[in-house]
């Protein structure tokens, strides 16, 4: 991503939107779902890096730590995309026990 | 993972500098005795020159200060004078029987080696450090 890119939308973000809702706040159309598809995309781009960085590795063009750096890096993003699963999935079957 | 990313992009930058440091050192080493290079000249010693980069982040983007990286700004030759050896039956030897060396000094070579290698470490204990305290947050999770 380019960082003039992300300075734009950065500075275009109002403060306080029209509504008035609390900008930290949930949006309505941004769920739990979405944000967990963005982190489970995030663990595909940083696995593919760490592919990149692999086959660099072994055909002469990349360093041997760049590769070990983007594995660390690929192995971390996944276990925090666990963990968020495994909270989600604690916090529905703790729902699905209460009694009515 | 945005916060430690920005430590570990200058951390890794840190090993590459090292690596060139490395490179250069035994390249001066190898070297140490070759009396012709490209241009027909004895070989000049070789030195890096590293330069600090912020690195792309989060916080360089908004403008603040965030790590800083570095890169090989350059790789520049020593302009010191080339060692000279009587030697007559050389066939780079000048009129005078004197044979052109390379301003290579073995030692020092060591011990820019040595010092590259130690700085090359204490990158990688950084990333090692850094990776321990993301996996450490990650276990707040579990519980």
């Amino acid at each position: 991503m380019s960082v003039e890119r992300l300075v734009g939308s950065v500075q275009t973000v109002p403060i306080l939107p029209a509504s008035g809702r609390d900008p930290l706040g949930p949006s309505p159309a941004a769920g739990f779902a979405e944000s967990l598809g963005r982190l489970v995309g995030s663990v595909e781009a940083t696995n593919q890096q760490a592919n990149r960085a692999v086959a660099g590795m072994v055909d002469g063009t990349g360093d041997v730590h760049d590769a070990m750096i983007a594995l660390q890096r690929a192995d971390l993003t996944l276990q925090l995309t666990v963990q968020v699963r495994n909270k989600l999935v604690q916090a529905y079957q703790e729902i699905m026990r209460m009694p009515v | 993972m945005p916060t430690l990313n920005a430590a570990l992009d200058a951390s890794a930058s840190g090993l590459a500098a090292e690596r060139m440091r490395i490179e250069v050192a035994v390249s001066n080493l190898a070297n140490a005795e070759s009396t012709r290079g490209a241009d027909g000249r004895p070989y000049r010693r070789r030195d890096v020159v590293l330069a600090s980069q912020p690195v792309e982040s989060f916080d360089s983007a908004l403008g603040r200060t965030g790590a800083v990286g570095v890169r090989v700004a350059s790789i520049v030759e020593d302009q010191a004078p080339e060692r000279r050896r009587y030697e007559p039956s050389h066939p780079d030897a000048d009129k005078d029987g004197y044979v052109g060396l390379p301003n290579v000094d073995p030692a020092e070579e060591m011990v820019d080696m040595v010092s590259a290698a130690r700085a090359y470490q204490a990158n990688l204990t950084a990333i090692s450090l850094i990776r321990d305290l993301i996996q450490r947050a990650l276990e707040l999770g579990r519980g």
